[in-house]
Order: C-alpha cells, then sequence, then structure tokens
C-alpha cells in the first residue's frame, strides 16, 4: 500500500509540472506553433483572463462562470490585437517581436496604472485530500486532465472540423486557401483569438493558484515558449509528448535534487532536446512521413 | 526711494532659500512596486510636514525622484544622474539588495550621503551608508526562539535562493542549533519558481513544528495559496511576509492562516504614534492600501537627516554622516523612539510580533523594545572608529 | 573612396556620407570638451551596448541568426572581467590582460555552442530557444552563487546581489597611475565603437558578407553552391559572441558591478528589440537605432513618471507598424529616394562581376 502512494506521489508531481507546461504553452501553441507569430505579450493573454477572473468572481460570478469571463475577454483582446496590429505583420514575422515585446510593457505597466501593483486574490477550490500521510490539493490533481481534455478538445477542432482544416490550410498556403474560396482574414482573426482564448483560459485556471499581479505572466513565459518551440513543426501533435518529456525530467529533478536543479535541468533539457530531435519533436517524428 | 526699492528687492532674495534636495531612487513601477510605492508616499509626508514648520535650518526639502523601474541597470543610471547631476545632499533609495548593491560603489565613489530604508539580510559596514531597515538579529534572535518554544523545534525553512534568502537561512540555522532545535529541511527556491506541489510534498515528509518561510517576489508569494490548499496547517515563521508586501491583504483568506512575523512596524500597532501617524498619512494619500515598515523606516530616516542636520549646522555630506554617528541622533516615529547605532549605522528597532488569523486579521501577542544592531559590532566593525565600505556575513567577517 | 568600406551590403556611401560621418565622430570626441562629466559618463552608458547590437546585427541581420541569448557572452566576459582583475589586481597594467582574457571566455564558449548548434543541425526559431535556454542558465545559476564557498581566488561571484569592486582599466606609469574614468574611458570606449563599426562595414562589404547574406535568403542554394555555410553562421556567431562580450566588459567597467539579472529575459529581449527597431540588415542602423533607444528609454524613464514604459511601448509600435525595415533604415530610404534606383542598379551590377 506503502508503495502505492509513493507512485501516486511520484505521479501527482510529473502531473502537476505536466499541466503547468501544457497549458503554459496551449495559446502559444496556436499563436506562435500554427501561425508563427513570435507573441512575447502571451504572457499578459495569461495575465489578462487571471485579472479578469479574479475580478468576476470577487464580484460575486460563480467560479467557472468568473473563468468562461476570463477566457472570453482575453480571447476578445487578442481579437482586437489582431485587426489593429498583428495583422500588418504577417509578412514579416520577425517584426512580431518587436510589436508584441511593445504590447507586452504597455499591458503590464498599464495594468500597474489601472488595476494597481497587486489584487485580493481568490480562494483555490475543491479543498484537499489525503493519502498515504501527505495531503494534496483537489483543484492540482484534477488540472492535468484538465489539460489533456483541453488538448484532446484542441485536436479535434483542428483535424475534424471545417474551421480546423481552413485554419490550418490558411497557415500552410495562403494562396491556395483563399483560391479555394477560404476567407483567410477572418480565420487568422478567430485562429489569433483562439490562442489569446486559450491564454486567459490558463489564466483563469491558475487564477485561484498563485497571486494576481501585473507581471505574473512572466511565471508562464518561459516555459511556454520551449514547451512549444520543442514541439516541433506540428504542435497539436508535438504539444504532448513535448510537455511530457520535459516534465518528466523536471519533477524528477525537483523531486531528488531540488527546485534550483528543477529549474536548470528544464533549460538543460530543452538545448539536449532540441540538439537531438533539431526538428522537434514531432518534427523527429514525423520526417520519415512526407509530412511538412 | 531709492533706499525703500533696494529694500524691496533684498527681502524677497532672504526669503528664497536653497532647498536642500534629497534624491529618491526608487520602484515605482516593476515587481517591486507593490511595497515601494508607501515608502515614496512616506518620504513625501515628511518632507512636506517639515517644509510647514519651515524646512531644516530654515530652507525647504525638494525632492529629486527617480522611478527606477525594479531594475538594477536604471539605479546605476540615476545614482550617477542624482548625484553629479542634480547634486543631492542625501540620497534614499534601493528595495532589494541587489539595487542597493548597484549603486553603493557609486554613492562611495563620491561620498555620496546615502540612506536605505529596507530590511534586508545585514551586514552593510559602509560609512557614507545608513540603515533604517530591520536586520537579522533583530529580527530572527526574537522571532525564532519564540516559535520554538510555542511549537516545537522540528524546524523546516524554506528561502529565495540568493543572497537574502541563503543568508538568513543561515542566522535562522544558527539561533535552531544554539537553542537546541533541528532543522528537518531546508530548500532553497530560485526566484522564478511559482509553482511548489514538490516542497510542499518536502515540508510535509518532514514534518516540521513549523516553517520558515523567507519567500521574496511575487512568484513566489503564490506558495501561501497553494499551501493551503493542499491544506499543509503548519504554522509560519517570517521576517519578510506581511510587514513589507501585506500580503494578509492580498491573499485570500485563511492563506496565511498562522503566520508569524517580525517587523519593525505594521499598520495594525495601536499605539498613539502610530495611530496618529495613519491619520497623517490616510490624510495625504487615502488611497493607500498598506501602510507598510518600510514606509515607517522612510518617514523615520527623513527626520533623522533632519535631526543630523540640525546637529551639524550645515548639509555638508561628510559633517551629517558624523553627527548621525555621534549616538545622539533620535527621531520619535511610528514605532516609537529609534536611534542611530554609531557602530553599524544601523537603527535599533521596536520589533512587533505580528500574527495573522484564520481571516487574516492580525494582532500582536509580543513586542521587544528597543532591539539594538549588535551584530556588526560583535564582529568588528565599528564605523564611529574607523571607515569601512564592505558588506560582510556570518560566513565573511572582517578581517581582524 | 575607401572601397572596401561600402557595398551594397551596407547603406551610406560616397563623399556626403563619410564626411558626415567623420563628423559626428569628431562631435563625439569633443563632447567631454563641453559636457559635465555626468553627460560623459551616460554617453559612455549608451556606447556600451552598441557592440552587442552590431554583433546581433551581424548574426541576424546578415546571417539570418536569430539568437535569443547574446546576453550569455555579456554576463560571461564581464563577471570572468571580475574575477580576474580582482584576483590580479591593477598594478603592471594587469587589468588590460584581465580585460583580454575575459574576452576570450565568450569566445570559446560561443565557438562551442556554435559548433553545438550548427553543427549538429538546429535552426531558425530553434537556435532562438537553444541561446534562451543558455543565458537563463547562467541566469539562474548566478543567482544563487551567494554563499562564501564561491569564490574564485579573491573574487566572491556574490550571486543575485551582484559582484562589484573590479579596478578600471590603469596603466601603471613610474610616476603615477594612469585610471581609464570618465572622459578617458569615453574616448576609449569611442575609439573602439568606431574601430568596431568600420571593422564590420568591411567585413559586410566583404565576399564573407556576400556569403552571408546567401545563406540567410536561401541557405540550401548557397550550400548547393558549395558554401560549407555551417562554418560561416559558426564564424559569425563566435564573433556575435565576441561582441556580446565586449559590450558586457565595458559594462561591467563602466559601472563596477555585474549582476545575474544581466542575462535574464527582459535583458536578452532588449538587444533584440533594438536592433529589429533600426534595421537588422545594416549596421550603422542599428548602432543608431541602439544609442537613440537607449536614450529615449532614460528620458521617458527620467521624466514619463509611470506612463514612461507605456510611452515607451507606443513608440516601438509606431516604429514596427510604419517602418518596416526599421527605422533607421526607412528614414534613410525615404532621404535618398532618388539614389536607390540607382544603388540598385549598381548592386547588380557589382554582384554579377564578382560572381563572374
Amino acid at each position: 500500500m506503502d508503495l502505492l502512494f509513493y507512485v501516486y506521489a511520484a505521479f501527482y508531481q510529473f502531473a502537476d509540472a505536466f499541466s503547468f507546461l501544457i497549458l503554459s504553452g496551449i495559446g502559444l501553441a496556436v499563436i506562435f506553433g500554427m501561425m508563427g507569430v513570435i507573441n512575447l505579450a502571451h504572457g499578459e493573454f495569461i495575465m489578462c483572463g487571471a485579472y479578469v477572473t479574479v475580478l468576476s468572481a470577487r464580484a460575486g460570478l460563480p467560479l467557472p462562470l468568473a473563468m468562461v469571463c476570463g477566457t472570453l475577454s482575453s480571447g476578445l483582446v487578442g481579437l482586437v490585437l489582431e485587426r489593429l496590429i498583428i495583422r500588418r505583420l504577417y509578412q514579416r514575422l520577425f517584426d512580431s517581436i518587436v510589436a508584441t515585446w511593445a504590447i507586452s510593457i504597455i499591458a503590464t505597466q498599464g495594468m500597474l496604472i489601472v488595476a494597481g501593483p497587486s489584487l485580493e486574490g481568490i480562494k483555490t477550490p475543491f479543498g484537499s485530500f489525503e493519502l498515504g500521510g501527505i495531503s494534496f490539493s483537489v483543484y492540482r490533481a484534477i488540472l492535468p486532465a484538465v489539460a489533456l481534455l483541453l488538448l484532446g478538445a484542441l485536436y479535434w477542432l483542428f483535424v475534424r472540423t471545417r474551421f480546423g482544416i481552413h485554419s490550418r490550410a490558411a497557415m500552410q498556403d495562403a494562396g491556395m486557401a483563399k483560391a479555394l474560396g477560404v476567407s483567410t482574414d477572418a480565420i487568422y482573426s478567430k485562429t489569433f483569438g483562439l490562442g489569446a482564448a486559450l491564454a486567459g483560459l490558463t489564466g483563469a485556471l491558475y487564477a485561484p493558484t498563485m497571486t494576481a499581479v501585473p507581471t505574473m505572466g512572466s511565471a508562464f513565459i518561459v516555459q511556454s515558449f520551449v514547451t512549444v518551440v520543442v514541439s516541433g513543426a506540428d504542435v497539436m501533435l508535438g504539444l504532448a509528448p513535448s510537455a511530457a518529456a520535459l516534465a518528466l525530467i523536471q519533477a524528477l529533478l525537483t523531486g531528488f535534487h531540488g527546485q534550483l536543479i528543477g529549474q536548470i535541468g528544464l533549460l538543460v533539457t530543452v538545448i539536449l532536446v532540441v540538439r537531438i530531435m533539431p526538428t522537434g519533436i514531432s518534427g523527429f517524428f514525423l520526417r520519415g512521413s512526407g509530412t511538412k | 526711494m531709492l533706499a525703500t526699492f533696494a529694500i524691496a528687492m533684498a527681502i524677497p532674495a532672504a526669503q528664497a532659500a536653497d532647498p536642500i534636495k534629497l534624491g529618491m531612487l526608487e520602484d515605482a513601477s516593476g515587481n517591486f512596486a507593490i511595497a515601494v510605492i508607501p515608502k515614496i508616499h512616506a518620504v513625501e509626508l515628511a518632507v512636506d510636514e517639515i517644509n510647514a514648520k519651515g524646512g531644516i535650518l530654515g530652507r525647504p526639502i525638494k525632492i529629486i525622484a527617480y522611478d527606477t523601474q525594479s531594475d538594477n541597470t536604471r539605479f546605476q543610471e540615476f545614482a550617477r544622474r542624482v548625484i553629479q547631476q542634480d547634486k543631492a545632499d542625501v540620497v534614499f533609495g534601493a528595495f532589494s539588495s541587489a539595487s542597493r548593491e548597484a549603486i553603493r560603489p557609486i554613492m562611495d565613489r563620491y561620498h555620496q550621503l546615502y540612506f536605505y530604508n529596507n530590511q534586508y539580510e545585514g551586514g552593510v559596514c559602509d560609512s557614507n551608508n545608513f540603515v533604517t531597515g530591520a536586520v537579522p538579529e533583530q529580527q530572527f534572535s526574537t522571532l525564532i526562539p519564540w516559535m520554538m518554544e510555542k511549537y516545537g523545534k522540528r524546524v523546516y525553512t524554506i528561502a529565495a535562493d540568493y543572497n537574502f534568502g541563503q543568508i538568513s537561512a543561515e542566522w535562522v540555522r544558527n539561533i535552531v542549533k544554539e537553542k537546541g532545535g533541528t532543522m528537518v529541511g531546508e530548500e532553497f527556491i530560485p526566484l522564478s519558481v511559482s509553482q511548489f506541489s514538490q516542497t510542499i510534498q518536502n515540508i510535509q515528509k518532514a514534518k516540521p513544528d513549523f516553517v520558515v518561510t523567507l519567500l521574496v517576489g511575487a512568484n513566489q508569494a503564490s506558495y501561501y495559496e497553494q499551501q493551503a490548499s493542499a491544506n499543509l496547517k503548519l504554522p509560519m515563521a517570517s521576517s519578510v511576509n506581511v510587514g513589507q508586501a501585506y500580503e494578509h491583504r492580498r491573499f485570500k483568506a485563511p492563506a496565511l492562516k498562522d503566520m508569524y512575523v517580525t517587523a519593525n512596524y505594521v499598520e495594525e500597532v495601536n499605539s498613539p504614534e502610530s495611530n496618529d501617524f495613519k491619520k497623517r498619512f490616510h490624510a495625504k494619500f487615502p488611497n493607500e492600501p498598506y501602510i507598510n515598515q518600510e514606509a515607517a523606516n522612510s518617514y523615520d530616516a527623513v527626520y533623522l537627516y533632519k535631526a543630523a542636520v540640525e546637529k551639524a549646522r550645515t548639509t555638508d555630506q561628510k559633517k551629517v554622516a558624523e553627527a548621525l554617528r555621534s549616538g545622539s541622533i533620535c527621531t520619535n516615529g511610528p514605532s516609537g523612539k529609534v536611534c542611530i547605532d554609531p557602530k553599524s549605522q544601523h537603527l535599533s528597532h521596536t520589533i512587533y510580533l505580528v500574527h495573522v488569523n484564520a481571516d487574516h486579521s492580525v494582532d500582536i501577542p509580543k513586542v521587544w523594545n528597543d532591539i539594538k544592531p549588535y551584530w556588526l559590532g560583535t564582529v568588528g566593525c565599528d564605523l564611529s572608529k574607523k571607515p569601512d565600505h564592505n558588506q560582510y556575513t556570518p560566513s565573511h567577517l572582517p578581517k581582524k | 573612396m575607401f572601397s572596401c568600406l561600402s557595398g551594397p551590403q551596407t547603406l551610406g556611401k560616397g563623399p556626403l556620407f563619410w564626411v558626415l560621418f567623420f563628423a559626428a565622430v569628431i562631435a563625439a570626441a569633443s563632447v567631454p570638451l563641453f559636457a559635465s562629466s555626468f553627460a560623459v559618463q551616460n554617453f559612455s552608458f549608451f556606447l556600451v551596448w552598441t557592440f552587442m547590437a552590431m554583433g546581433l546585427s551581424l548574426m541576424w541581420g546578415y546571417a539570418g541568426i536569430l539568437s535569443f541569448g547574446q546576453t550569455a557572452f555579456f554576463g560571461l566576459a564581464g563577471y570572468a572581467y571580475g574575477v580576474i582583475s580582482i584576483n590580479v589586481g591593477d598594478a603592471h597594467g594587469l587589468t588590460w590582460v584581465a580585460f583580454l582574457a575575459s574576452l576570450t571566455l565568450p569566445v570559446i564558449l560561443a565557438s562551442v555552442l556554435g559548433y553545438l548548434i550548427f553543427y549538429g543541425g538546429i535552426r531558425e526559431v530553434f537556435v532562438g530557444i537553444v541561446t534562451l535556454s543558455v543565458t537563463l542558465v547562467f541566469e539562474t545559476f548566478m543567482a544563487q552563487t551567494a554563499g562564501p564557498e564561491w569564490t574564485i581566488g579573491d573574487a566572491r561571484l556574490n550571486g543575485f546581489n551582484g559582484m562589484s569592486g573590479m579596478p578600471a582599466l590603469t596603466i601603471n606609469l613610474h610616476s603615477a597611475d594612469f585610471i581609464f574614468d570618465g572622459s578617458p574611458f569615453y574616448w576609449l570606449l569611442l575609439a573602439l565603437v568606431v574601430s568596431a563599426y568600420l571593422g564590420l562595414r568591411v567585413l559586410v562589404n566583404s565576399r564573407f558578407g556576400n556569403v552571408l547574406v546567401a545563406i540567410r535568403e536561401n541557405p540550401e542554394r548557397a550550400e548547393m553552391l558549395g558554401y560549407n555555410i555551417r562554418f560561416y553562421q559558426l564564424i559569425v556567431f563566435t564573433v556575435g559572441g565576441f561582441f556580446a562580450g565586449l559590450s558586457g566588459t565595458f559594462y561591467t567597467l563602466w559601472g563596477s558591478y555585474i549582476t545575474p539579472s544581466s542575462m535574464g529575459l527582459n535583458a536578452a529581449a532588449l538587444p533584440i528589440i533594438w536592433v529589429a527597431a533600426g534595421g537588422r540588415t545594416d549596421i550603422t542602423a542599428v548602432l543608431v537605432s541602439t544609442i537613440a533607444l537607449t536614450w529615449v528609454s532614460q528620458q521617458l524613464a527620467i521624466y514619463g513618471s509611470q506612463y514612461a514604459l507605456i510611452l515607451m511601448g507606443i513608440v516601438l509600435l509606431l516604429v514596427v507598424l510604419f517602418a518596416p525595415n526599421g527605422f533607421v533604415v526607412s528614414v534613410w530610404r525615404s532621404l535618398s529616394k532618388r539614389s536607390f534606383d540607382r544603388e540598385a542598379a549598381d548592386a547588380v551590377r557589382e554582384f554579377t562581376s564578382a560572381a563572374k
């Protein structure tokens, strides 16, 4: 029985790290992985989702509804930004670095001015449970399931729905997609908005577990970029294996050697994985099949 | 007629006194803004009060403030500017130890009088640097024995993995050992970490009686909510929380339940000086979310400077520094009377033990009066006799 | 005139440009004669970053390699100077030895890292991720070296609080020591910036530069034409690392201080912003934009109060939206619209004749 508890504890830590990586990266996977926009403001979409969630929950909405508000508001902001700014940068994606960096500093400082240096937070729902003398947070135990569900839903969206197929077509070859009658402008808008909404959902999901400060996006940004890039060209396929591999190493190292080694280990693993698989995980596994 | 005219011209010249320049390098934006904005306001309040009563030696104080954006490089840029361009008579500034260390060499280079008004890991023995913040011997020598007596001798420390956290953890370790306790665990966490599931699990496995939390920054502050949601149920001891970034107001109850903090001032102190200070503070800044210990320190620092300038009868920085070192410079501030210790140039403090309840209200079970910053003196730092420009730690002592 | 200094890869040619350039250098050199010592030191601060930016321009603008981790070399050189100079002292001209030695470390790291990257087949965005990871590993590691055990000789690394106390560059004469501080430091820095700038101009306008651009435009085609593209990428990456290290050493000398946050995410993004905003494909543009942007952001921080960062963001947004090739390049091109067509024709002629 003791061994079972020990195994569960280890699995819990792995799943916790895994869900953090997946949820950090999922919005960026759409915006950067699929659209190629290097979104340095990704952390601020997360922050937006978290802030709206906290404010809605404190205004009296039940938590799930508050999270929906957070997600939608972030998506809305994404739509607006896409129309005003990002749209002009599709031909020159490197410039999205400067543009999104600028958006990021405007958003962080703006939020500081408008809402102050921090917001009174909300509680983590669901309480705790005990196994083998160790108590765990229920909420954090189910987050990995939420992450996987989200991934599954996203995969279904991009592979099985019309929107998804049009979106992937527009990303792969805009000219051909347009010739086939796909309205690429609308697709780009919606896809970017979707990516922003997913980032907002990440913020909403983590809001009850973290302090709400304007710079909270910085807690996610490095993890999001490394997870998405390591997943390779086909983000939908590669995100889960990428997050799993990185989370496994990070959880093991943190468990045996502490947080410092865990953090450094994560970064070193990224370097090694990219060295071994220079086109990312999905690139490595797909290269034989002739898919781009 | 001509005489009248001459007199009329002369009088305004006598009234227009040359202002005393107080340079302020503080993070009004960025990661540290939460704890720093009250500091800035406290200085403004003190300067307003002093100017309303005629200034110092008849001269008004003028604040020259720079927003250093929680960025060490900005500190370096603006330190030079405030010294060489603005020619400040005194400089207040820095929140994190890293920013202080970025500018201390510049302060020393130009023999600039400098006040550091923050709690920190202790050890700065610098002739130009006066510190009003609390130091480990004031915060830990009071807190840790009290916690050990109340809760038990098994102690687990989690600390931010940098100078402040490591040195503070060293102090804790030494005191625990001295009092016959056991360190059942010690974890150092990089500043960028915001997810603590593994740490929480480790703590539970080690079964301590209480946890010493020396966590710094918004990322690490997420620990409190996470440990509450995992139902850790252990009392916590800290020198950094509540009194600085008022987490008990910002986090949802009961995340900080049974947190004990030693601070040299918190807004909840219910003494005549504190209440009067709060009244004046809120009159000027009605929307201040919290008046923290750094605000009290900064407020006191302005008055200490005033006392020293009046004693020295000049703003010449060398003479003012000597006056500050004379041993008789004190002020009656929000936490009562505080005096500058001549050997270390730090402040003696009243230390309040702040206890956070389940609903995040606060009570103060114990008060220690007049705890002197004795450590630097005992290891050989004596700025009243010998100039110095170093920072020492328990494992890096002055050369004998 | 000085034909090796001009070419299709750089903006600015002909007598007018060089006269203006010469005038600008003279003006810059005469700043200490009439400005306050603070202004001189402040201007030195702006110059310090130009090496890193020009190196990044070479790597990214000319060779198409986006490295997100130049700050790793910056920090390594800075710490190296600190450690070496604190240990050897400032007598016998040893600070210069420390200076040169501090630059060898980023060169070594850059060549090793470059080998791992380019000969390992890592390309495009993955280079950015790997280099970002490297600089963050350095930052995380260095931030915790606060304890007394983290000492190299006499130099304490001092973790997050940063290392200070390193001596300034000194020439030891029999009678007294000549310390490179204030104005002499500024002149030394200016001389090196101008040399680096001219040197890079020669480099990119040479055959080497043409190959770099070819690699940037179409790596497979360049490879098929027989160029060993990995070797070129490695060289360029090493040169970029060297320049980043030069900035790092000068920053450490300027402030007598180096800290791990110089290698963090925000610090790593800054050179990319300067280079991208100015026009990464041109050395002159990057030199100008780095100085301009560091100056503007400082002025905003002084006068803009809490709106400083917002205004900075708006400036950058306007630049990226309305000056697609970078603001310096765009301004330049619009100023010389008429001669642009002539330049294009010249470039084609030069290239076709070089290919023969």
